[in-house]
């Protein structure tokens, strides 16, 4: 075996250990963006040794065309597995998050093997493709930042810039918790398993997130009517997304 | 690379032809579309606003779409006769534009999707005036055609990187820093097709990159709205997939010229060290140009809005001028005879050099305060597209049938030929100039004065410009059904 093909499975052994991390961490809140670059890390990891293990073929004219497929699908995949908001899940259950981690990973090495499988070259290309979209997606993809108040002079321009940024921003699931307890538990009860009102529990599988927000901003009778006196816009989506996953 | 070692291929013109014949038909059906919104701006016919932006967008997409797709036929041709390509390959990407251009028609017509090509976050998902499933066919259909875009980039790198002898090789890197070695060593570099096919391959794989990117977090948002997306980022990757896409369907379609103007001068189109570095100023900043899409977003960092001004120079100038006059000089004294493949490649290289005048102009930030999206805007990139992507098209095109018929056409059909495609070209194209200087603001349904006075005139530019379009076609399918076997193709 070449140095090259040891050093490949030496680099994939070690993203391999990489992934089964959340195994002895335990359940820990990583923010998004930093969720976005472990797995840019695996998806690198998974890259290179791709690259030093795969036999390039030189040959582009014969066919072999799957190969290509794969270089071409493998991206697309990747960037689905990094459900934003599926990460506060995967936090909670270890062989969920250890599996989400080793399908990234491998989805970065078929992206580099596939593409130089293909044709020589190929593979750095899609590899470097997805690798971008995964250190990308840190900065925007289920991430808003806050709106720059630079231009902002007044007090009503000032509101309005804080009130977009709430609302771009993604859901604060403690805070949406919190006003649950202080509003809507006294009648769903505690953690939604049903009181004077009906149970929550699943309402995911009843109502979307945004059907969630449009019934708390206009509830029918004899639910009250919390938006806008005493939630705001922000506040509904946040009890709407902590709804969500009970 | 010794011309010598061409090989023409039935596959390589099979994709060609079928990437051409589509493109063309959808440019005809989007040019239908334009002249029914110039009609409605100008108040001559009634479309309501709603169905004029859902208008707007089909036609935005669709010419770019258009341009593209007969663009890579071309260049898929080009590659294929210097290295053997599966042309199944060519026709899965071919399946994938298809397949994408349907969703994007489902979207639009009776999804009457109307957030344009942009889609800028939030606007496709809050306040819309069409169901939410419109958005994602919108969605789906633009990811199609990027992952199309993606395995032609792919397949025909992997194609360049092999035969030209990796990256060095198709850059020319060791022609232009070991020249002497080089061509003493009895190498020649890559012809300037080739340079037009690896730089559409390469930025082409990195523009994609950031759309496939934004295009997934926007699926995902519309499947699940709790997912955030940064606006500032959203704009800036879809503007970086969407400005590279529209600036290489013009590097795609130049190829056209280095192979055609040749055949047509029976000169051979040479690679310089000047074209090299000229393409590769292209390379670098095709890719970084859009940032002056965002001028006016106070919150993207400052020092790149320098960066788009200087970068919208460096990538166009170098390899319009190196291009053109390498062109004219081929031209010039050769006795070559006028047709209308030869009048369309020659036409297409003034158009490129006014439209890539407007685009610099609109580019330098001083200019961009006044002109920034007014009617100036589609003033640049029609004429580069109508006067510059398709004529070079339309040009490749006739140079092979004339080459196949062995005739050209009559003075005559020159004539009315050029007078529809330049004058009412011209027509078209000079009331979207004055109206921007004027200040008119662009995407709009209703325009203010002067704005519907101009739309009118443009109307009927447009319709003569479609006239001459038709008027070329039906001479393109004279001269194929007047084949010569005894003239080589």
């Amino acid at each position: 075996m070449s140095v090259k093909k040891i050093l490949g499975w030496i680099i994939l052994a070690l993203t391999v250990l990489v992934a089964l991390i959340p195994l002895v961490r335990g359940a820990v809140e990583i923010p998004i963006p930093q969720h976005h670059l472990i797995h840019a890390a695996l998806i690198a990891g998974g890259l290179l040794s791709a690259l030093l293990l795969a036999t390039p073929s030189r040959d582009v004219g014969s066919g072999h065309y799957g190969w290509l497929l794969l270089a071409v699908f493998s991206p697309f995949a990747a960037m689905l597995l990094m459900w934003p908001s599926e990460y506060a899940w995967y936090e909670r259950h270890a062989s969920g998050h250890i599996l989400e981690h080793l399908g990234i990973l491998g989805l970065g090495f078929i992206t580099g093997y596939a593409g130089q499988r293909y044709a020589a070259g190929v593979g750095w290309a899609t590899g470097l493709s997805v690798v971008f979209m995964a250190v990308a997606s840190a900065w925007g993809f289920g991430v808003a930042h806050a709106i720059s108040p630079m231009v902002t002079t007044g007090t009503t321009a000032q509101s309005a810039a804080t009130s977009a940024a709430q609302m771009l921003r993604s859901p604060d699931l403690a805070l949406g918790g919190k006003l649950f307890a202080q509003n809507c538990a006294v009648c769903h009860g505690a953690h939604g398993v049903g009181g004077e009102g009906p149970s929550l529990i699943a309402e995911k599988s009843r109502k979307n997130f945004a059907q969630a927000q449009q019934w708390i901003m206009n509830p029918s009778p004899p639910m009250p009517k919390f938006y806008p006196a005493v939630l705001t816009r922000s506040d509904v989506r946040d009890v709407a997304a902590y709804i969500e996953t009970l | 690379m010794s011309q010598t070692n061409i090989a023409d291929t039935s596959a390589g013109k099979r994709v060609m032809w079928t990437y051409m014949l589509t493109g063309l038909g959808i440019f005809f059906l989007m040019v239908l579309v334009g002249i029914a919104m110039r009609a409605a701006q100008a108040g001559w016919i009634g479309i309501d606003p709603g169905t004029f932006y859902s208008l707007l967008s089909l036609h935005g997409i669709g010419m770019i779409t258009a341009m593209a797709i007969a663009g890579l036929g071309i260049l898929w041709y080009f590659v294929s006769r210097y290295t053997p390509l599966n042309q199944g390959v060519a026709f899965l990407a071919y399946g994938f534009f298809l397949a994408g251009v349907a969703s994007v028609i489902i979207s639009v017509i009776p999804g009457h999707y109307g957030a344009l090509w942009t889609a800028l976050y939030p606007l496709p998902f809050t306040g819309t005036y069409w169901p939410n499933w419109a958005t994602g066919a919108w969605l789906i259909g633009n990811s199609l055609v990027m992952i199309g875009f993606m395995i032609w980039c792919a397949q025909i790198l992997g194609a360049l990187l092999a035969r030209f002898g990796g990256v060095r090789g198709i850059l020319a890197i060791d022609y232009v820093f070991k020249n002497r070695e080089f061509t003493q060593s009895g190498k020649e570099p890559p012809p300037p097709e080739m340079f037009a096919a690896a730089i559409t391959a390469i930025d082409g794989f990195i523009g994609g990159t950031a759309g496939l990117l934004v295009v997934v977090a926007l699926i995902v948002h519309w499947i699940d709205p709790s997912v955030a997306i940064d606006p500032l980022w959203a704009k800036n990757l879809i503007y970086q997939f969407g400005h590279t896409f529209a600036n290489l369907t013009m590097y795609m379609a130049v190829a056209g010229v280095y192979v055609g103007l040749p055949m047509c001068t029976k000169r051979a189109y040479h690679t310089s060290i000047p074209l090299a570095i000229a393409w590769w100023g292209t390379l670098t900043f095709v890719i970084i140009a859009y940032f002056h899409h965002l001028y006016m977003d106070f919150a993207q960092l400052q020092f790149v809005q320098y960066v788009g001004e200087i970068s919208s120079y460096l990538a166009a100038i170098p390899v319009v001028v190196v291009t053109v006059f390498g062109g004219v000089m081929l031209v010039h004294r050769s006795g070559m005879k006028w047709s209308v493949g030869s009048m369309f490649l020659f036409a297409g290289m003034i158009g490129w050099v006014v439209g890539g005048l407007g685009a610099v102009l609109d580019a330098t930030i001083p200019i961009n305060i006044e002109l920034h999206n007014t009617l100036w805007v589609p003033a640049h990139f029609h004429t580069y597209l109508l006067e510059g992507v398709l004529l070079f098209i339309m040009g490749w095109a006739f140079v092979n049938l004339e080459q196949r018929a062995g005739s050209a056409s009559s003075l005559l059909t020159r004539w009315l030929i050029g007078t529809g495609m330049f004058g009412g070209g011209a027509l078209f194209l000079l009331p979207f100039y004055i109206a921007g200087a004027d200040g008119v603001p662009r995407r709009y349904a209703t325009e203010p004065t002067p704005g519907p006075y101009y739309a009118g005139v443009a109307t009927v530019g447009a319709a003569i410009l479609l006239l001459g379009f038709l008027l070329a076609i039906i001479e393109a399918v004279r001269l194929a059904r007047s084949k010569n076997t005894s003239v080589a193709a």
